[in-house]
């Protein structure tokens, strides 16, 4: 399971780290189990009134920030950042 | 006078009436920092300069008569809040040489305003955490050195508590601000979730996160949330409803209000310290003489409060962390010869074990395999907690609980063990799980000194009930500063 994980969370680990994570994620499995025992439903739409997302901005253009400024933390050139070759 | 001790509204009278300058008193600041912090380590980054010229600009504008609230008033700013042109790390090698090309909400605020920033202060790694312990600064206690400050926001307490700012502005997705303020024998107000703009806030897990204060006590609480709460366009989660004075309750009588306290927060089973429970119960008794009816009341679904937490936070975290891939910013390996390898390898390097557990744990619960049975059902325990608090807040005006399980732990003790580390939660997460706000305040010291801290919640948007209440308890509670120079 952990080198399932470690491919979809894009991590490495050594053999004696996986060893030491898996052990780690079990106890953390084991508290978030109990969670399992609870009869309980999740609806949906009880959210839209508990959590509001509702104040999205008119879809209006405006200046945004400069790419240098944009590229300043990272390696780049020629306005682009700069990356291995993606395609052959 | 020793100028460092004093409160933000001290700190205000004191400037405008011109008994002494900004520059003097961030001076007074910068060096109480360079005798305390090496060893205390509350800050990642100390802006010597900048506070130095902020300082300037703000005398300048307190003698042309143009002063605001916060004009002129040193403060320290948790490291994981963006500040144009200078390092914002949260804690994290992934982070390191990270400098923002913007400010963060909050911060062009407080700009406006005359703010002077001391520095950034010290976190767990992406505010995922709650010992402020990091590969590049190890924050301690104040009031012992060999203990923790708590976290997320330890350097953020840890320098109020130490009198190295006035006041300090930090996060809090599970107890961030209020675990390390009671820790650290100091105030901290978690907000209404929505009250503050998460903009340039690095995201922890999108909908628990929300920036709060850090200060001596409440009424600094207030004034300095009142300088940053408000709508902001690039939030679409921050709330259009209109601000109040959060300070407007101070100083009224709480005669006939009505704090309710949930059995189970106090519940020996649920691993609370006596010593704790015993101090927090005399809190309640406190209000009570002062003409406030305490009311018995029950929260059963306490004891799925972490594993929700870890669940929901987890798999937000697993997502918010996705960005950081060495490309755009941070960190990024020079092994790998492949796009995806140089993102793996950047990934694996620049971040701790704390944060690959919560992304591991995060990716486990989305997974297709395990969604319905721990995310699905953790979004459905959020909605039972939601209704749970409504219907305590049918019969009261706040609810009184410890803030944490026991005072600070050594700093060696921690290390990850499933009951110290997440368990000890319990007391804060039920907060952020339903957007409410809190505040914590000191009620007792225990037989080591250690500061014990009470939380009081209240309703949604009601933070000037539970201000008025901590105000109320501070008023006649004697405080005892930590023993420095």
């Amino acid at each position: 399971m952990i080198s399932h994980l470690s491919n979809l969370s894009k991590l490495s680990f050594t053999d004696d780290e996986l060893e030491k994570f898996s052990n780690d994620m079990s106890s953390l499995i084991k508290i978030v189990d109990t969670i399992k025992e609870v009869d309980i439903e999740y609806n949906p739409i009880a959210d839209n009134k508990n959590i509001y997302f509702n104040d999205l901005r008119e879809d209006i253009a405006k200046e945004s920030m400069a790419t240098e400024n944009i590229l300043k933390n990272a390696i780049n050139s020629d306005n682009c950042f700069v990356v291995p070759k993606v395609v052959e | 006078m020793n100028v460092t001790n004093l409160k933000i509204r001290e700190i205000r009278d004191l400037l405008d009436k011109k008994s002494f300058s900004s520059v003097e008193l961030t001076q007074a600041y910068l060096d109480r920092i360079k005798k305390i912090d090496g060893e205390l380590q509350s800050y990642i980054t100390i802006t010597e300069d900048l506070a130095l010229n902020s300082a300037k600009n703000a005398q300048n504008k307190i003698d042309n008569g143009n002063s605001s609230p916060l004009c002129g008033i040193p403060i320290s700013i948790k490291d994981n809040i963006c500040t144009d042109g200078i390092k914002t790390t949260c804690g994290s090698k992934s982070l390191e040489n990270f400098v923002p090309p913007y400010n963060a909400t909050i911060i062009d605020k407080l700009n406006s305003q005359g703010m002077v920033m001391l520095g950034k202060a010290n976190l767990d790694e992406f505010a995922i955490g709650s010992t402020t312990q990091n590969i590049f600064a190890k924050t301690k206690n104040p009031y012992d050195f060999s203990k923790v400050p708590g976290g997320s926001s330890g350097g953020c307490a840890a320098s109020v508590s130490a009198s190295l700012c006035a006041g300090s502005i930090g996060s809090d997705t599970g107890g961030s601000l209020r675990q390390p303020a009671s820790l650290c024998g100091v105030t901290g107000l978690r907000p209404t979730y929505g009250s503050v703009s998460r903009y340039g806030l690095v995201a922890f897990a999108s909908s628990l996160d929300q920036i709060g204060t850090i200060a001596k006590d409440a009424h600094d609480c207030a004034f300095l949330l009142n300088s940053i709460v408000g709508h902001d366009d690039n939030d679409a989660t921050s709330s259009k409803a209109k601000t109040i004075d959060f300070a407007s309750k101070i100083g009224k009588s709480i005669k006939g209000m009505k704090i309710a306290v949930p059995k189970e927060f106090y519940d020996e089973n649920n691993g609370i310290n006596p010593e704790v429970k015993d101090t927090v119960l005399n809190a309640a008794e406190k209000y009570k003489e002062m003409g406030a009816e305490l009311i018995e009341c029950s929260l059963p679904s306490l004891k799925y409060a972490v594993s929700t937490y870890l669940i929901l936070s987890s798999a937000e975290a697993a997502s918010n962390l996705s960005r950081i891939d060495g490309i755009k910013y941070g960190h990024r390996s020079t092994k790998g010869e492949t796009f995806g390898d140089i993102v793996r390898n950047s990934r694996t390097e620049g971040f701790g074990d704390e944060v690959k557990r919560r992304i591991l744990l995060g990716n486990f619960v989305l997974s297709s395999e395990q969604y319905n049975d721990y995310y699905e059902r953790a979004l459905a325990l959020r909605q039972r907690f939601i209704a749970d608090y409504a219907e305590i807040f049918e019969k009261c005006d706040v609810i009184l609980t410890p803030t944490t399980l026991s005072t600070a732990t050594g700093i060696s003790e921690n290390i990850m063990t499933p009951s110290n580390i997440y368990l000890d939660n319990i007391c804060t997460v039920t907060v952020d799980i339903a957007s409410l706000p809190a505040i914590s305040t000191p009620c007792g010291y225990d037989s080591n000194g250690m500061p014990i801290g009470m939380s009081i919640i209240g309703k949604k948007f009601d933070e000037a009930t539970i201000i008025q209440l901590a105000d109320a308890f501070e008023k006649s509670f004697d405080a005892i500063s930590p023993k420095l120079i």
